[in-house]
């Protein structure tokens, strides 16, 4: 025991040298018996009572190990989950990318944006129409001979392809797996058994598995290099950071909603100093830019944006209208869960209402004037024609029977205004933390807000969330709501019978491991405690209260084929998801936005 | 503790923690992901989580295809299984045994009928065109697969998984093992993958079998001998095969009622009236309910003496001496029949002598696996995924803490596993047998030696968050007996080589089947060296004690 004590004293003193001095106490030990005995004892003691990230303990023996925390096992044993789980239903988002293959394969780079013989065109920023060339290099024959590469309307493929494509995710989430073991490797001992936790929260997260490994996209390897950016951000390694974000974005456009997070940050962190600042004339300002910093900054976003973009100049507009189509509607055609759902939902109520009780119309009527509401229930039910009609289209957009009809500059405003909220203490208090509470807002907001949002975007927000809830225990509250709702949501992606119990049973273990590992490890980073406990058990509950919800929605589609007329309330069960998952994703983000806007010891 | 770890341990000079018994899996990936459980607060928490990972492969096993998929007229075991649930649902119970006995007619004992019965109604509920009479057959759409998916794991979940989770807390208790010790040991039995393979990949419903056989050892375990008479006579009324264990189980409850310690004629009496009043409950709807011409068909339907003395390719004796000795041309079925039953007799009567003499608690799993692998290896019509039987007694030795024996016990596994490559492949289920072998035997941290031999130092992973000290590398699971090594790792080549050559090389035209049979040449040399250390085990640890299980 008393060697081992030795050995903790001399890693707090500095790293490198306590390594060396480690091993040679090590041995020293094994040579005595009985050291060897009195560390036995030690040992079973430890055994009864270590408590898992109970704090102290763990840490202590943590250092006597000098523990890895390596991600291999997870990654294995997920990994042999992945491949089981390959001949299970796979989304058309695999005919996408298989046709993407194909055409970048076959064709010229300059036609990649303009070929259009399957409807599923290309419509992702240059990067990973590269990424999808490089891929098509290594397809081999069998492959190519099932009809992976083949420029079709429809795609004619079978197992190989199938096996190729899910084999090229797996892969490429490889990446994933490094940049969080990176991040663990790289973080300080104190704080690397929640960092482990947290790492390997991401990594097992139900939503990579769920939209990357059944539905199907390349989303593992892309937040690789988003949390790349995170990381580099943390260890103040601005110019990485800046160069990461710049790179995913270049392959997937979606990142653009976090744009605004990081372009403050890098300004206000790496550009700008006001650290000596004092205004006498106009002539100050311009010593507060760092303007070295500036231009090592901008050379390397543009030069990055350059090697993105420059190859496709002669079909740049081209490009442009196939990354921004602008035809979709507000919602998809399952709502996402957020504040539109809701809004569509008070919408479905209303019209409810007022077709079965007349004189709510007409006290609400006498309240807000005509153009904002309609004016007879005439109009209505003309409206719920129209609206019938208008789904059916080609155009699938929602129309609204008695809310006020929403136009994109609505959902622009209200995203940028949200965003712009999140942004100002991060232009006041450059710090990390500050950069990745801003980070998860700014998902926030676009996904609450944002035009023709899909559910998938959720990541958006979970990701640099999870960084964020390591900082502290009241954060917690608002991590779980928002991750249980978030990936319950998801779950409509996957409407087949055979994987609704894996998909079931992976998010539940994944809740309780991480919340309660989560909940043993985050400490409260202020003496005071300042947390409503009524809303903690409330989001107890709520969670909770999801299962029932996912089960009696399920059992709704199973009784379909009894009672043929639940076949024409299908879309009932999905806006209980949507609805009630909207409930989770809304509340987390107001009490996110309360702990970020309102609780100065958390960010300093 | 095993010496080969302590060896181990003197070479490294360290890892002085390893205490004693519970230990046995240390450092391998299933004793790194139970780690954080380890704490009293958390341990409530580690059987759910074995479960529910146990749930999800098996799930995920289920996503793959079942035997006899869109292969009409006749289709396979899963079609069999729906036919049942199809007569028995539709037809009243007097015409169970004899509807239709071309097309999958019901051939195995009552209890089987009422679980289809059961679960027809239920399946029925949900959607009635899945069982219609007659115009079900062949059947096939994703709901009814998943449906069927989920009665064999709802099945599994009441009868197989509590029972092996009891069995390893008992045994674990009985002998001081860490909680962690218990529940690496229970995983290590719920993730066998000959099982999960086999029920939720080919489709059969063995796991209520097994798992009502496992009932019984608890309550042997416990002491409640009319409960244990219970649970075996419903374990035999699910399945004939139940039979294989029969000699052991009848040993055991008569010399602990008739001698040991003394005689004990409640006991005696108790398990008596316990095995009538079931098996009359078992048989009594088909009396009552039909006339007593029924109860003489569904025994007749049960035992298929009709039938040849091996179905396909089997690795017993009489399929892999076929080769040599043409059985069927030289003797009449009535002959081989008699030959059967007396190697059977012969084969199995030392297990009995033994447990009959020395009706220990922990011999049971060794009596058992000596007991119905003497069945499986000698007696009338096996089929290849009888193996279960005799594994499952063996796949309880997991809570062994011995080296040689859970190397032994690994090595059968992955043997028993290699033999139904060729059933499984006919299933298309060669990614599952693929990932399944690899899962089990990384689990259990066989594969460990590949980290650090292959990768290079920079990648070599350390353990994630268990109290494995960095350098230190679990070894694979090899006994220390020289001889055995070179039996085992020869085995593997074997397997490897045979593997290579059904995936790549076609089979001569005048023998189609020649790499089917070089499995089962293997899997039968390998069951046999195994009984037969089997045996040995058996007689060397008559008289020991549970602490050297």
């Amino acid at each position: 025991m008393s060697v081992r004590r030795t050995v903790k004293k001399v890693n707090s003193d500095s790293e490198g040298d306590a390594k060396k001095k480690k091993r040679v106490v090590r041995n020293h030990g094994s040579e005595e018996d009985s050291g060897k005995r009195e560390m036995q004892k030690s040992a079973e003691a430890e055994k009864q009572d270590a408590d898992w990230g109970g704090g102290k303990r763990v840490s202590g023996s943590e250092e006597k190990q000098g523990c890895r925390f390596s991600l291999w096992n997870f990654w294995v044993s997920s990994t042999v989950l992945k491949l089981l789980l390959m001949p299970d239903y796979f989304s058309t988002d695999l005919e996408v990318h298989r046709n993407w293959l194909a055409l970048t394969n076959k064709l010229p780079l300059l036609d990649w944006y303009r070929e259009a013989t399957s409807q599923w065109t290309l419509d992702y920023p240059p990067f990973f129409a590269y990424f999808e060339w490089v891929l098509s290099q290594f397809v081999p024959a069998v492959v190519r001979d099932d009809g992976c590469l083949d420029i079709v309307k429809e795609g004619k493929f079978g197992w190989p392809t199938v096996v190729f494509l899910r084999l090229t995710v797996i892969g490429t989430e490889i990446l994933l797996f490094v940049v969080l073991q990176v991040f663990i490797n790289t973080s300080d001992e104190s704080e690397r058994t929640v960092n482990f936790i947290i790492a390997s929260s991401i990594a097992l997260s139900p939503g990579f598995l769920i939209v990357d490994h059944m539905h199907f996209q390349y989303n593992g390897f892309l937040f690789a290099i988003l949390i790349a950016s995170i990381v580099a951000a943390k260890k103040e390694r601005y110019l990485l950071c800046g160069a990461f974000f710049t790179t995913v974005l270049c392959f997937k456009h979606i990142f653009l909603y976090l744009a605004p997070a990081y372009f403050t940050f890098l300004l206000r962190a790496y550009v700008l100093n006001f650290s000596n600042f004092s205004f006498r004339t106009y002539r100050d300002l311009i010593f507060v830019v760092r303007w070295f910093n500036l231009l090592k900054l901008g050379v390397i976003i543009v030069s990055i944006l350059a090697v993105c973009f420059v190859p496709f100049i002669p079909v740049l507009p081209q490009l442009i209208s196939r990354l921004f189509p602008f035809s979709r509607g507000l919602t998809h055609a399952y709502w996402a869960p957020n504040f539109w759902a809701v809004y569509a939902f008070m919408d479905r109520i209303l019209t409810f209402i007022m077709l079965k009780m007349p004189y709510v119309h007409k006290c609400a009527t006498k309240i807000v004037l005509p153009p904002l509401i309609p004016n007879s229930i005439e109009e209505i039910k003309n409206r719920i024609g129209a609206s019938n009609y208008g789904t059916r289209g080609l155009v699938q957009d929602i129309l609204f029977i008695i809310l006020p009809q929403v136009q994109p500059r609505l959902t622009f405003a209200l995203t940028l205004f949200y965003q712009i909220l999140a942004i100002i203490p991060v232009l006041f208090n450059p710090s990390f933390k500050r950069f990745i509470g801003c980070l998860t807002l700014c998902g926030f907001s676009s996904f609450l807000f944002g035009w023709h949002v899909h559910e998938k975007a959720i990541m958006l927000v979970i990701v640099p969330f999870s960084f964020l809830v390591s900082m502290d225990r009241r954060l917690l509250t608002p991590f779980m709501l928002l991750t249980a709702s978030g990936y319950v949501s998801l779950f409509p992606l996957l409407y087949q019978s055979s994987e609704f119990l894996i998909k079931v049973l992976y998010t539940w273990i994944w809740c309780i491991i991480y919340f309660s590992a989560l909940k043993k490890t985050v400490k409260v980073s202020t003496s005071i405690q300042r947390r409503v406990f009524f809303f903690d058990r409330l989001a107890v509950c709520y969670c909770l209260l999801l299962v029932p919800m996912v089960l009696a929605v399920e059992s709704l589609g199973v009784m379909k084929f009894k009672y043929v007329i639940l076949q024409k309330y299908e879309f009932l069960g999905l806006m209980c998801y949507s609805i009630f998952c909207s409930i989770g994703v809304i509340s987390s983000w107001i009490g996110l936005s309360w702990l970020f806007n309102f609780d100065e010891p958390l960010w300093v | 503790m095993s010496g080969s770890s302590g060896a181990v341990a003197s070479e490294k000079g360290q890892d002085t923690r390893r205490s004693c018994v519970e230990e046995s899996f240390f450092a391998s990936p299933l004793y790194d992901f139970l780690y954080p459980l380890r704490p009293v607060a958390n341990q409530w928490s580690a059987k759910y989580i074995i479960l529910i990972f146990a749930l999800i492969v098996r799930l995920a096993v289920g996503l793959g295809g079942y035997s006899g998929k869109g292969k009409g007229p006749l289709f396979g075991d899963f079609e069999a299984q729906r036919h049942w649930m199809e007569i028995t649902t539709c037809l009243p119970i007097s015409r169970w045994y004899f509807y239709d006995l071309e097309y999958w007619g019901l051939d195995y004992p009552p209890l089987t009928a009422y679980h289809s019965y059961i679960l027809g109604r239920l399946g029925s509920f949900v959607n009635a065109t899945w069982f219609k009479l007659n115009t079900s057959r062949g059947f096939e759409s994703i709901d009814l697969k998943s449906f069927m998916r989920i009665t064999v794991l709802l099945s599994e979940l009441v009868c197989y998984i509590p029972a092996v989770m009891y069995f390893t807390r008992w045994i674990g208790r009985h002998r001081n093992q860490s909680p962690i010790g218990q529940y690496v040991a229970c995983a290590a039995i719920l993730f066998q993958p000959s099982l999960i393979l086999i029920d939720h990949g080919h489709f059969q419903y063995n796991c209520v079998m097994l798992g009502l056989v496992v009932y019984t050892i608890n309550n042997l375990l416990d002491e409640f001998y009319g409960f244990a008479a219970i649970c075996f006579v419903l374990s035999l009324g699910f399945k004939q095969m139940a039979l294989y264990y029969s000699p052991v189980i009848f040993a055991y409850l008569f010399s602990r009622s008739a001698y040991y310690p003394r005689f004990n004629f409640p006991r005696f009496a108790g398990i008596a009236i316990a095995t009538l009043l079931t098996f009359g409950a078992l048989y009594a709807p088909l009396c009552l309910f039909g006339d007593f011409r029924n109860i003489i068909q569904s025994v007749y339907r049960v035992f298929p003496f009709s039938r040849g003395i091996f179905e396909d390719k089997v690795a017993n004796f009489w399929c892999v001496t076929n080769v040599i000795i043409k059985y069927r041309e030289l003797y009449t079925q009535k002959q081989l029949q008699f030959y059967c039953l007396l190697t059977t007799a012969i084969a199995q009567f030392p297990a009995f002598i033994i447990i009959f003499l020395y009706p220990k608690k922990f011999l049971l799993p060794y009596a058992l696996a000596a007991c119905s692998m003497a069945f499986f290896l000698f007696s009338f019509q096996v089929h290849e995924k009888t193996i279960l039987v005799p594994l499952l007694p063996i796949t309880l030795l997991h809570i062994s803490t011995n080296w040689d024996v859970l190397s032994m016990v690994a090595w059968i596994n992955n043997v028993a596993l290699f033999t139904l490559w060729p059933l499984l492949k006919k299933d298309g289920l060669l990614l599952q047998y693929a990932i399944m072998f690899l899962l089990s035997n990384w689990l259990l941290g066989n594969f460990s030696f590949v980290t650090p031999t292959f990768l290079p130092k920079f990648l070599t992973p350390g353990p994630s968050v268990s109290d494995v000290a960095d350098d230190y590398r679990r070894r694979s699971l090899l006994p220390k007996n020289i001889f055995w090594r070179i039996i085992i790792v020869s085995s593997y080549v074997c397997m490897a080589f045979i593997h290579l050559l059904d995936l790549y090389v076609q089979p001569p035209r005048n023998y189609p089947d020649i790499w089917v049979l070089a499995t089962c040449a293997l899997g039968f040399a390998c069951f046999t060296a195994f009984w037969l250390w089997n045996y040995y085990q058996l007689y060397r640890m008559r008289n020991s004690s549970l602490n050297e299980l």
